[in-house]
């Protein structure tokens, strides 16, 4: 059961497309994981849809578009060459599944669509592991791997993070998240995340480092960058 | 705050039922155009289309891109793409208005991207699909907890020269700022920066 959603602002932008590519994949990973939500967004979609239906008829200021440019555009239309059909092929060869410290993940499906572009799996600390998803974009995007009983040291976030529990489970401070849970992090929250005897396959996305906050893990800091890139 | 919501409410229902029937007849007869379109390819149904969509569409870019000749991009784009891709709608799954504007909302995240565009970017139609290796070293499974990472990452420092070990500790640890250690040490600010510097680049180094 799926407790931890994201915010009705959140999927209004992503459903807008005013979210980011990276922050766009999170979202729509967790609506394939959420019947709830996705069935939001698509009143949303339609809400969306009478807004626009809507401009013209509130007196919006186009009056652009007169029968001439109407034509010229429907000739372009009518002499515009069909999109490749190569372009419509069905990948046989991502078939979303990944394989961890032993296990098998299956990846949901609009992470599965992404799959050529998961790098390789690169040891962060401990039993912890990630791998980078290259959007092609500035934005960063992670797979991340904790192991069972890992745990990173207390820290807050510089940026902001929307974290998405693919499989297994993890815990902070504020609570116990499982498949499909959805997390919004930035300053404000200071937590300690950790496994115990369930590992755990999460995809994460920030725009700003990790900041640790206790003690000697302080020295961490340094190495935000690189758990940040 | 986790954005924790428990007790959402169902999505609405629509209101006014008399509305709501002629919406429902307008919604078929524009899937009637569609269906026309993608069967025979029909140049009158789809005039017919494009003359109920176009102006909303240029309304909706020009609110968006508050440009004239940017928002007739995406009505040409988007209508283009309807005339191409007409036989991949699905009435059963949604309405046509709203199957034109998930387009037109695609094609809108492209063109705002366009002048950075990169070759292997991801494009919109992979986030809202519409129309359309790792290494096996892996096996020690060892528990780790706060303290064997912390060993780990002290045995990275223990591997920096003290000069540069004792910047960055006042530094991170500390919380200085490099003009603090530069005083607390007696060393040129230039000096501390340079530590700083090399000593990030070192563990860096380490760590991957
Ligand atoms: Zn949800």
């Amino acid at each position: 059961m799926i407790k931890a959603h994201p915010s009705d602002a959140l999927l209004h932008s992503y459903v807008a497309g005013d979210l980011n590519s990276a922050s766009g994949l999170v979202v729509s990973t967790h609506l394939d994981m959420c019947p709830h939500c996705k069935r939001m967004a698509n009143v949303i979609e339609e809400e969306l849809t009478a807004a626009m239906a809507a401009e013209t008829e509130n007196g919006a200021p186009t009056d652009g578009l007169g029968d001439d440019d109407m034509q010229l555009m429907l000739d372009a239309i009518f002499s515009s060459a069909a999109p490749d059909e190569g372009l419509v092929t069905t990948k046989t060869t991502n078939d979303g599944l990944i394989y961890l410290d032993g296990k098998r993940f299956q990846l949901p499906r609009s992470l599965a669509r992404q799959q050529e572009r998961i790098g390789p799996w690169n040891k962060m600390m401990g039993n912890m592991w990630r791998a980078p998803i290259n959007l092609g974009t500035d934005e960063v995007a992670n797979l991340i791997y904790m192991g069972s009983g890992t745990s990173v040291p207390e820290h807050t976030h510089k940026g902001t993070e929307l974290q998405l529990v693919i499989n297994g489970s993890f815990s902070d401070e504020y609570g116990h998240y499982h498949d499909g849970d959805l997390l919004f992090l930035d300053g404000t929250h200071q937590h300690t995340p950790h496994t115990s005897d369930e590992d755990c396959l999460i995809l994460a996305v920030m725009d700003g480092p990790l900041h640790f906050t206790s003690g000697i893990s302080r020295l961490l800091n340094p190495f935000s960058s690189l758990f940040f890139r | 705050m986790m954005q924790l919501q428990t007790n959402r409410q169902a999505p609405r229902a629509a209101v006014n039922p008399a509305n709501d029937a002629a919406k429902k007849a307008e919604a078929q007869h524009l899937a009637g155009l569609l269906a026309s379109i993608a069967e025979t390819r029909c140049r009158r149904a789809f005039s017919e289309l494009f003359r109920h969509f176009a102006p909303k569409l240029l309304a909706y870019g020009s609110r968006q891109f508050g440009n004239e000749q940017t928002a007739s991009d995406l009505v040409q784009e988007t209508m283009t793409n309807v005339w191409h891709k007409a036989h991949l709608f699905n009435a059963d799954k949604g309405a046509p208005a709203t199957w034109i504007f998930t387009i037109a909302r695609n094609i809108r995240f492209d063109l705002l991207r366009k002048n950075k565009h990169r070759r292997d970017e991801i494009s919109a139609d992979e986030l809202w699909p519409i129309l359309s290796e790792q290494n096996d070293s892996l096996e020690d499974d060892y528990a780790l907890d706060h303290d064997v990472l912390m060993q780990e990452i002290s045995a990275y420092y223990a591997q920096l020269p003290d000069a540069q070990r004792i910047v960055i500790e006042k530094i991170y640890v500390e919380g200085k700022s490099q003009q603090e250690v530069s005083d607390a040490l007696g060393i040129p600010l230039g000096t501390v920066k340079s530590r700083t510097r090399l000593a990030l680049l070192k563990l860096k180094e380490l760590i991957a």
